[in-house]
């Protein structure tokens, strides 16, 4: 009787015992809420940008944004099957992530310290450089400063104007637009004189619209990709940047930088990027 | 016995733990980002150096080249030694270690090239100011090999050793705590069937204390007791050396190096009219990661930035900017970072000066104030700046090194010494003293 009392007993200490020693070497740190281990993630992609984010007619999206996204994406862990890709345009992008609609934006979103306070930024995963576009018969633009006086396609929710007639306080006359298609539109239409945005941007813009176009390849700028994340969340932020050091140690990097730009002329960079830093 | 293992197991696991954050803080990513935070300043100070010897030109006595040559030899030794440290220091993970080693090997080609641009620059002996196109061209392939090649890696080392540091202490932490509890709960159980056996003894044996089992119980209160205790203060020490010092640190060395990159963007703003705009751009968005003040362009940052300073300086309470300094405005405020706010005004202010003075054509009168190495002068005030930011990581230094000495310290430290050796003998001793005690009563039933 005392015999069978303390093989029972012995038994409940072993089973204590054991999920003792799992509940203590499970490090699950309890911290904000983060994506990081989430099966599915809704990742914010321009529509609209050849090359960069561009949804096809059967609905699906292609470019190196998006391909970068996948990429990181299965690194934390998301089947491709259980990525969703959501438009965004410039002036979205923020509150799609403030409100959660997307879990994370890949849509050549500039880190500017501004930004910085509304967005966490991860990467960046590629430095552009802003540049300007003008019809192949403009002869008068040279650079950035002479689009003093000339007419400006100025996007919501994009830096590149501020850049151009703030920060370098160039006298242009800005007119609005949207997004980039509708500003190359109104390029060729004679609406506006220039486009000045983001390299990489504007060759795949120039691939599409063969000799209308032409870039003046007089570059003025730094512009650090991020990759954009629900403020606070540094687990995720962490996360991502090692994978992009993963993408350009494995060559994935390059790879995608000479699949969508190889045929540009760009001179693409293919060191990984100084991080940004997360928190 | 059971009991007594359980206690064992559970108060080795806790303190194992406790041992692993202070390690992985203290010792190993912690100082990484120390090392890997100087690598990046020598290096990116480097750059600075070369760009104000090629702007000084064959006027040596102005801004005194020499005195960049100096600083730029001494950089270069500083470079290799925190290499080393960070090499070091990173044995135990392949992958930092094959990015130093790139670093390393990066920093070769840099000098072939910074040298190169230096000996051209000699024997075109221009004046003060831009020099000539071959002299440009090559500085250009230096500069991008630095900006796009060796300070990344670096600075990515720096961000990864924080990164590693904040995982490690939430989880090690968390840990610690939660086994504490679990320490005392096993702890209370052994004592809890140490005191039945011995009245189940006094009842059987008549007797009313067994020495032995007595010995046993109160060496096992003694022992968990101390085991919580420990265990509450290596919690402590963790929070102090994260919270109170390595977190600053971070932030303090991310500033340090931003502000030695803008103030290289300066240099670099004068040296190459053709990258000019660029050069701007990007001084005005490290100077907001630095210190936020909103506006649009450098006028802009200027104004705000004096009036955010004036606000501050009548009430340092008054932190109404953001970007580093303005989280360790709010987390530290006191002298010291009163101190880098004010040189980081007075280096905004020369900057103002030498880019009025760049407008309106007047470069030798600009590089003067760029490169001269007295009070007034950019490279003067921005040495004075970088101090009082050193001054400050090192206080930051000071609470972390204490808090990990103290937690290292109470680790090895009970009444028999190291916790290590005192937890398997205590509790070997504890099982003993039962056997004794339990035997002795046996052979009398016997």
């Amino acid at each position: 009787m005392n015999r069978v009392r303390a093989t029972a007993c012995s038994r409940a200490m072993a089973a204590a015992l054991l999920a003792l020693a799992i509940s203590l070497s499970a490090c699950s740190a309890a911290g904000p809420p983060s994506i990081v281990g989430e099966q599915s993630l809704r990742i914010g992609v321009k529509a609209d940008q050849p090359g960069l984010g561009l949804r096809l007619p059967d609905g699906r999206f292609a470019g190196f944004d998006v391909d970068v996204a996948r990429y990181v994406a299965a690194k934390l862990g998301v089947r491709p099957d259980h990525i969703t890709f959501v438009p965004v345009t410039s002036a979205t992008r923020e509150t799609a992530l403030e409100n959660g609609s997307v879990d994370m934006v890949f849509a050549t979103y500039s880190i500017t310290p501004e930004r910085e306070t509304k967005v966490t930024f991860g990467g960046p995963y590629y430095v552009a450089h802003q540049d300007t576009m003008v019809r192949r018969d403009e002869t008068a633009i040279r650079n950035v400063h002479d689009l003093k006086g000339k007419r400006l396609c100025a996007v919501a929710g994009s830096n590149s104007w501020k850049r151009v007639t703030q920060e370098l306080n160039i006298a242009a006359t800005l007119v609005p637009a949207t997004s980039y298609s509708e500003c190359v539109a109104m390029l060729l239409d004679r609406r506006v004189d220039a486009v000045s945005t983001d390299d990489l941007i504007l060759a795949g813009f120039a691939a599409h619209e063969g000799s209308a176009v032409r870039i003046v390849n007089a570059p003025f700028s730094d512009e650090r990709y991020g990759i954009g994340i629900k403020q606070g969340d540094l687990a995720a932020c962490e996360a991502v940047n090692r994978a992009v050091s993963a993408m350009y140690l494995d060559g994935t990097a390059a790879a995608l930088l000479h699949k969508w730009f190889g045929q540009t002329g760009l001179q693409l960079d293919t060191h990984v990027p100084q991080f940004e830093g997360c928190g | 016995m059971l009991a007594i293992a359980g206690f064992y197991i559970v108060a080795n696991i806790a303190i194992g733990n406790a041992r692993d954050g202070l390690r992985v803080i203290g010792h190993d990513a912690g100082p990484q980002v120390l090392a890997t935070g100087d690598l990046y300043f020598a290096l990116s100070d480097m750059d600075s150096q070369v760009a104000n010897v090629l702007l000084t030109g064959r006027e040596h006595d102005l801004g005194t080249r020499q005195q960049a040559l100096n600083s730029y030899n001494q950089d270069r030794v500083k470079a290799d030694r925190a290499a080393m440290q960070a090499a070091e220091l990173s044995a135990s993970n392949p992958i930092d270690q094959a990015t130093v080693r790139s670093v390393l090997d990066g920093l070769g080609r840099y000098e072939q090239l910074a040298s190169r641009a230096m000996v051209l620059n000699e024997q075109a002996n221009h004046p003060a100011g831009p020099p000539p196109g071959n002299v440009i061209a090559v500085y250009r392939q230096a500069t991008d090999l630095m900006k796009l090649e060796l300070l990344p890696q670096a600075y990515n080392l720096t961000l990864e050793g924080g990164a590693t540091v904040r995982e490690v202490y939430a989880a090690k932490r968390a840990a610690v705590l939660s086994s504490r509890l679990w320490v005392a709960l096993t702890g209370l159980a052994a004592i809890a069937a140490l005191a039945g056996l011995q009245f189940f003894v006094a009842l059987r044996f008549r007797r009313l204390v067994n020495p032995a089992l007595a010995f046993a119980t109160l060496g096992l209160i003694v022992v968990s007791l101390g085991a919580v205790r420990l265990l509450s203060g290596e919690a402590e020490q963790l929070q102090a050396a994260k919270t109170g010092g390595f977190d600053s640190i971070l932030t303090m060395s991310r500033a340090q190096a931003i502000s030695n990159s803008l103030h290289a963007d300066e240099s670099r703003f004068l040296l190459d009219p053709g990258r000019a705009d660029t050069y701007s751009l990007a001084y005005l968005d490290k100077s907001q990661t630095v210190l936020y003040v909103p506006s649009g362009n450098l006028g802009e940052y200027d104004t705000g930035l004096n009036a955010a300073m004036k606000a501050y300086h009548a009430n340092p309470r008054t932190v109404s900017f953001l970007g580093f300094y303005g989280d360790e405005a709010r987390a530290h405020p006191g002298p010291a970072v009163t101190a880098v706010l004010s040189r980081f005004q007075q280096f905004q202010a020369d900057d103002q000066r030498i880019r009025r003075l760049a407008k309106s054509g007047d470069t030798r009168q600009a590089t003067t104030l760029l490169t001269g190495r007295t009070a007034g002068s950019s490279s003067y005030d921005f040495n004075q700046y970088n101090k009082a930011v050193v001054a400050l990581i090192g206080l930051h230094r000071g609470t972390f090194d204490q808090a990990i000495r103290t937690g290292d310290r109470e680790l090895g430290r009970s009444i028999l010494g190291n916790w290590a050796a005192l937890l398997p003998l205590a509790t070997l001793g504890a099982v003993i003293l039962v056997l004794v005690g339990v035997r002795a009563r046996l052979k009398e039933y016997r």
